[in-house]
This record gives C-alpha cells, sequence and structure tokens, in this order.
C-alpha cells in the first residue's frame, strides 16, 4: 500500500463506486429484464424499461428478490393523493386500494375514473346504443359502424393485468367527471430528501458564518462559498446590475442548487432522476417566467405589444413575434434541462441494455460478455460525464433565468438596435448584457 | 409520449416543494450566508487598506528618518571639523607660546650671562689692577732700594710722560 499515493487511493473508490454503480444498474435492469421478458413471452423490452427507469412512478422500487417462478418486488408502495369532482380529496394508502375502491382504474399509469365494470356483452351493447344516442349519434343502423367502433373506444376501455392469466376486464369511463392526480410520487418524495438535504446543508454553513464571523471558510462552508460567490459575481450582477440583483440572489441561488443536488441524487443507487421529468423542469421555468412578468419594465411591455422604432405595420407584424417569443424562452428552459438529464440516463440505460440484447436475456452469455467490456468503458465514461453534466445544466438554467430577468428589467427605450442582439444571444446560449 | 407530457400531479408538487425550499433557505440560510460573504469580504478590504496605508506611513517615516539622518551626519561633520580646526589653534598657540616662551627665556639667559660675564670682567680687572698695583709695588720697591736707581726711573718716568 506504501506504493499507492494518496490520489491513486482515491480514485480506486471513486472507480470501485462508479463500477458497483454500474454494476448495481445492471442487476435492477436484469431483474426488470426478467419480469418484462416473463410477462412477454421471452422478448426482452429494453425501449420500455428505459423508459420506465426515467419516468415518474407511484412506488419506489428498489430491486427485487427471486421468489416462486416470479421476482419479488422489494419497492415502497406510495399513496395516491386524487381529487375528484365527485367525492373531492381522497386518499388510497396503495395502488391496490385505489383499484379496489371500484373507482378507478390504471392506463398507462395514469388515473381514469370509472362509471362501471362491464360484465357482459349484452349489456355493453346496450350501454353503447344509449350513449351513442345521448352523444348526439343518430342511429346505430344508419350511422357507420366505424363511428360506434370509435366512440366505444374512448368511452371503454380494456385492462390487462400483468399476469396473462387472468383475464381482461372492461370499464366504462366516467366522462362527467375530471380527476385529479396529486399523489405524492416518487420524483416528488426525492424532491423532498434533496429538500431536506438542501435545508440541512445550508443552515449549517449559514451557522458557520454566525459562529465563525470574520474568519476564514471552513468545511462545508469553504465548498459551498465560492459556488455562491460565484452565482453572484458572474450571473446575478452582470445580468441583473449591481443595485437590484440582491433582490434575486436568493432564487438563483435556490435554484442552482435545486437542480445541482436533483442531478446528483440521480446519479447514486437507488435514487431517480428529478430534472429528468419534463413536470419538474417545467415547474421550475414557470416559476421563472413569473419572476420575469413581474419584474419587467414598461419599456419591455412596450416592446411586446408596441414595437419602438419601426413602421405602423411592422408593429402589428411584430406583436405576434414577441408574444411567441416571451413563451419560448420558458419552453426552453424547460425542454433544456429535461432533455440534458433525460438522455443522460437514457444513454447509461442504453449501454446496459445492449448487454441484454446481445445476450437475448441469458440466452447467449457469450454475446453478453463480448458487449460487457464496452458497456463498462462508455458506461464509466457517461457516468462521469453526468457529474459535469448535472452542474453545468444547473448553471445554464440559473444563468438563463438571471439573462432573462435582466431583459425584461431592462430599460431599452434608448439602445433597441443593441439590446435585441443580445436577446438572440442569450437565446443561443446566454451572453452578457 | 408520456416522458414528455407533463403530468398535472408532478408539477404541483414541484411548485410546492421548491417553493418551501425556497422559502425555508430565504428565511433560514440565504441572508446569513450572503451577508457573512459580504461582511468578510468588506472585513479584507479594510484590512487591505489599513495596510495600504500603514505601508504609504512607513514610506513615509522612513523618508524622514534618513533625513534625519542625513542632517546628523552632517552636523557630525561639522563638528569634526570645527573639532580639528580648534584642535590645531590650541597647538599652535602652544607652540607659538612655548617658541615665544623659549625665546623669552633665551634672552633672559643671555643677558644673564652677559651680566655675569661683565661682572667676571669688572672683577677680573679688579684683581688685574690690584695684582698690577703690587707688581708695581714689588717692582718700585725694588727699583727704589738704591737712591740712584729711585731718580733714575723717576727720570724716565717722566720722559716718558713728556713724550705722552
Amino acid at each position: 500500500m506504501k506504493y499507492l499515493k494518496a490520489g491513486n487511493i482515491r480514485l480506486f473508490w471513486v472507480t470501485t463506486f462508479v463500477y458497483l454503480f454500474l454494476i448495481f444498474n445492471s442487476l435492477q435492469f436484469l431483474q426488470a429484464s426478467d419480469s418484462h421478458a416473463a410477462a412477454q413471452g421471452g422478448e426482452i423490452d429494453v425501449a420500455g424499461i428505459m423508459i420506465h427507469h426515467v419516468t415518474d412512478t407511484h412506488d419506489w422500487h428498489f430491486f427485487d428478490l427471486p421468489g416462486e417462478g416470479h421476482y419479488e418486488a422489494i419497492s415502497i408502495d406510495l399513496p395516491w393523493l386524487i381529487y375528484d369532482n365527485r367525492t373531492g380529496l381522497s386518499v388510497y394508502p396503495t395502488t391496490e386500494d385505489l383499484l379496489h375502491s371500484g373507482k378507478y382504474i390504471l392506463e398507462h399509469g395514469k388515473v381514469a375514473p370509472i362509471s362501471f365494470e362491464v360484465t357482459s356483452i349484452n349489456q355493453l351493447a346496450h350501454h353503447v346504443e344509449e350513449d351513442f344516442k345521448n352523444a348526439g349519434g343518430k342511429n346505430i343502423e344508419l350511422d357507420s359502424l366505424y363511428w360506434v367502433n370509435l366512440f366505444a373506444r374512448e368511452h371503454y376501455v380494456l385492462v390487462q393485468d400483468h399476469n396473462p392469466n387472468i383475464p381482461p376486464r372492461l370499464y366504462k369511463l366516467d366522462m362527467e367527471s375530471t380527476v385529479l392526480d396529486l399523489s405524492l410520487t416518487k420524483t416528488s418524495l426525492q424532491m423532498v430528501l434533496v429538500g431536506l438535504a438542501m435545508i440541512l446543508v445550508f443552515i449549517s454553513v449559514a451557522g458557520y458564518y454566525s459562529r465563525r464571523k470574520g474568519q476564514g471558510p471552513k468545511g462545508l462552508q469553504s465548498f459551498v462559498e465560492p459556488v455562491i460567490v460565484f452565482i453572484r459575481d458572474q450571473i446575478a450582477i452582470p445580468h441583473l446590475g449591481e443595485k437590484k440583483y440582491a433582490r434575486f440572489l436568493p432564487y438563483l441561488l435556490t435554484l442552482f442548487f435545486f437542480i445541482w443536488f436533483s442531478n446528483l441524487f440521480g446519479l447514486t443507487p437507488l435514487n431517480s432522476n428529478i430534472a429528468g421529468n419534463i413536470s419538474v423542469t417545467l415547474a421550475l421555468a414557470i416559476l421563472t417566467f413569473i419572476i420575469t412578468l413581474f419584474s419587467a419594465s414598461r419599456s419591455f411591455w412596450g416592446h411586446v405589444f408596441w414595437f419602438p422604432g419601426v413602421p405602423l405595420p411592422v408593429k402589428f407584424l411584430m406583436m405576434p413575434v414577441e408574444i411567441v417569443g416571451m413563451f419560448t424562452k420558458p419552453f426552453a428552459l424547460t425542454v433544456r434541462l429535461f432533455a440534458n438529464i433525460a438522455a443522460g440516463h437514457l444513454m447509461l440505460l442504453a449501454l446496459i441494455g445492449l448487454i441484454f440484447i446481445l445476450g437475448k436475456g441469458g440466452q447467449s452469455v457469450v454475446g453478453g460478455l463480448s458487449i460487457s467490456p464496452l458497456t463498462l468503458a462508455f458506461g464509466l465514461f457517461i457516468y462521469c460525464l453526468e457529474f459535469l453534466v448535472a452542474v453545468v445544466q444547473a448553471y445554464v438554467f440559473t444563468l438563463l433565468t438571471a439573462v432573462f430577468i435582466g431583459q425584461a428589467m431592462a430599460d431599452h427605450s434608448h439602445d433597441h438596435a443593441e439590446d435585441h442582439s443580445s436577446t438572440d444571444h442569450a437565446l443561443a446560449g446566454g451572453s452578457h448584457h | 409520449m408520456e416522458l414528455v407530457l407533463p403530468q398535472f400531479g408532478l408539477f404541483f408538487w414541484s411548485v410546492i416543494l421548491f417553493l418551501s425550499i425556497f422559502l425555508v433557505l430565504n428565511k433560514f440560510a440565504w441572508p446569513k450566508i450572503i451577508q457573512g460573504i459580504q461582511e468578510r469580504e468588506k472585513s479584507i478590504e479594510h484590512a487591505l487598506q489599513t495596510a495600504e496605508l500603514a505601508r504609504d506611513e512607513m514610506k513615509k517615516l522612513e523618508a524622514s528618518n534618513s533625513k534625519l539622518l542625513e542632517e546628523a551626519r552632517l552636523e557630525r561633520d561639522q563638528v569634526i571639523k570645527e573639532a580639528r580646526a580648534i584642535g590645531e589653534k590650541i597647538v599652535n598657540e602652544a607652540k607659538e607660546k612655548a617658541s615665544l616662551e623659549v625665546a623669552h627665556m633665551t634672552s633672559t639667559a643671555r643677558m644673564q650671562i652677559e651680566a655675569e660675564k661683565m661682572a667676571a670682567i669688572t672683577e677680573l680687572k679688579n684683581e688685574v689692577g690690584k695684582l698690577s698695583i703690587s707688581i708695581a709695588e714689588k717692582i718700585l720697591r725694588r727699583e727704589l732700594e738704591n737712591p740712584g736707581e729711585q731718580e733714575a726711573v723717576v727720570g724716565r718716568l717722566v720722559n716718558e710722560m713728556n713724550l705722552n
């Protein structure tokens, strides 16, 4: 050991950790592919597993243990919180409880309200005829059966269990009621964890400042402080101005660390990605959008609705362009962050999936083994790259937020020519104002 | 498709959770941290400024010190020069005095010697006079023992006197 330097030992541990993570992921994948293969008669749906891995779920799945003939999932069922205009807000502790209530079915993981279960073909025919007439259809005899078919598809849903031995059930959808799924899903729970971690870290860091007044940074403080100073000096002050930046700095800091911590959490085993969900990035982008609108100056609205310095017809031409431009900014923010994070996770999963495609789900050991070195090498590379992406995307989102707020606040009644070129640059990736 | 379609529940919780994180941190963490950083920066800036001032002060002090030193050196030179002059003067004066004294002493000695000499000469003269008288007496007495000769002498003397 004495021939190893401290740096080498650290590198050894990091590499070991990364490989353990990759192996763990592969095991999860193996189990998932195994149960999927069982359900689909030997075919592995790699794309399905990948998408399932990055999307939100109502349970926190850790791993599977081999049971009798199938794999037993070790997971936590997360409660369903559902708002229904028929019954108001109700909670179902598990997915089973939800389905047993008889009010809902799950359609691709989404809750759909039902009126009743169709038990016989006569009942179905009767109801379809009734509903079709009520909905404005004139006569089944006269109208094309094609339309009735379409209509029935919209109003009735066939539910097939994962277990092919259980026969499918047909339900009539309740078209009158609206249902909102407000459940605290896996991703929401991850966000709660990220929030707790952030609160723990930053309140303890804040404690350092009051305990060690006037002294140099120490421990966690010395890790976090340069980042905070960077956000203040490189993002907030250049784009929001020396006078107004202080109002937005807490938001920018929270945004940056929330995205960064979320991404880092997503890279550790047992946790899922957060910013790879479009709903999350949309929420962040909309918050930025609202702040932008509320801090917009008079001249910003002037530019949107009545573009200065151009002939009258062009003013009318510019109005829709500017209004669309206003909405493209949050849209770009949403998609950029979501796509980057989801793509990273999908890449890693695809590389691991290669083993299972070439290994034909365990039938071809040679095929699986031959691609494994490539998977491990590229997997390691992508995994390390993801740590960089984690911080870069947090930086980009925060920077663009500052740029957009800065542009909206700026009084550009004097220098519109210069100002619009900077708008284009900002959309292309951010520039100094 | 599911991947790119926002879900209301998750959107709702994202907003709620993000806002709660923001509110908690904005209340308990950010103000302290931002203020702490600012205060430290200010104190560092202040310390730097003070150091700069102290350095300037030091420079000024150094300049005045060297000026004082220069003055002291000049004064020392002056003092040495003066001392040397005074020394020389004293030595010269002493020399002069000494030579005067010497001259005086020599002249006194000479005068004394002269006086002694004169006294000795006088005494010698007196002695010679007395001696010559006594000699003369003796001679006269011998010559005057017989009357003939007395007459011859007197006659000679008278002659001699006449000649004179």
